[in-house]
């Protein structure tokens, strides 16, 4: 992955977790091969595990401790009304910024009208 | 009672018990695992600048967790830790908001910029 790919991701992975999520409960290896599925195939699992731990610390999950076959149990996460509301503020940010930049690219205007 | 005294001056025996048991489990994991993982506790008590017990106890614990679990799953080193293992390292303490001691510098800091825009607003 692209330096300036791992540094724009950094802000708005938290987001894709907590959309991921509001799908459907999910524990850690399970969110990075959801995210593979979604395109974002070189997101470490670490990454992904530090970022859990991090919303949880925020409450914006609740866990559940799931028995797994082998070695210790999964933690479980799900989306709770704090998370739901941060969801809904990230997509809120995300369409501002999206608008905003768009209106910079001047560069993708100049191409399509080249194409036209 | 005799216990609650004691913690007084020692910090609370339970913290460190919870400490040492992450630190055994640690020293217990298979290598490669207990390669990176060590080196990772090691950073921390470096970087980590974390002043709360609490915090650094439940940041070792986690961490014993994610290695016993790629441990047994056979996750490969590289595809936790990533590009980047000093990135990874740092993000991974970022998560926990405890005290760190440079917290009291930026109080300080604030402090003074505030103390300099107040200086500002007279004649």
């Amino acid at each position: 992955m692209g330096k300036q790919m791992t540094e724009m991701l950094k802000g708005t992975l938290e987001g894709i977790v907590l959309a991921l999520l509001a799908e459907q409960p999910a524990y850690g290896y399970e969110i990075t091969a959801r995210l593979r599925d979604h395109g974002f195939t070189d997101i470490a699992e670490g990454t992904i595990y530090a970022l859990l731990v991090r919303i949880e610390q925020k409450s914006l999950v609740d866990v559940e401790k799931v028995p797994s076959e082998k070695g210790p149990p999964r933690k479980v996460y799900s989306l709770n009304a704090q998370g739901a509301a941060e969801l809904e503020e990230f997509w809120k940010t995300w369409d501002f910024l999206v608008q905003h930049i768009e209106k910079l690219n001047t560069h993708k205007t100049d191409t399509t009208s080249k194409e036209n | 009672m005799a216990a609650k005294w004691i913690e007084m001056i020692t910090g609370p025996l339970d913290q460190k018990k919870q400490y040492r048991e992450a630190k055994k489990r640690i020293e217990a994991l298979p290598e490669p695992y207990r390669g990176v993982a060590t080196a990772q506790h090691r950073y921390y008590l470096v970087y980590g600048g974390v002043t709360d017990g609490d915090t650094l106890v439940q940041m070792f614990t986690d961490l014993a967790d994610l290695w016993e679990r790629a441990a047994i799953d056979g996750t490969p080193v590289g595809a936790i830790v990533g590009d980047d293992p000093v990135e990874f390292t740092e993000t991974f303490a970022e998560s926990y908001g405890g005290k760190r001691w440079i917290d009291k510098e930026r109080t300080k800091l604030i402090a003074a910029v505030d103390e300099a825009i107040g200086k500002e607003g007279r004649p």
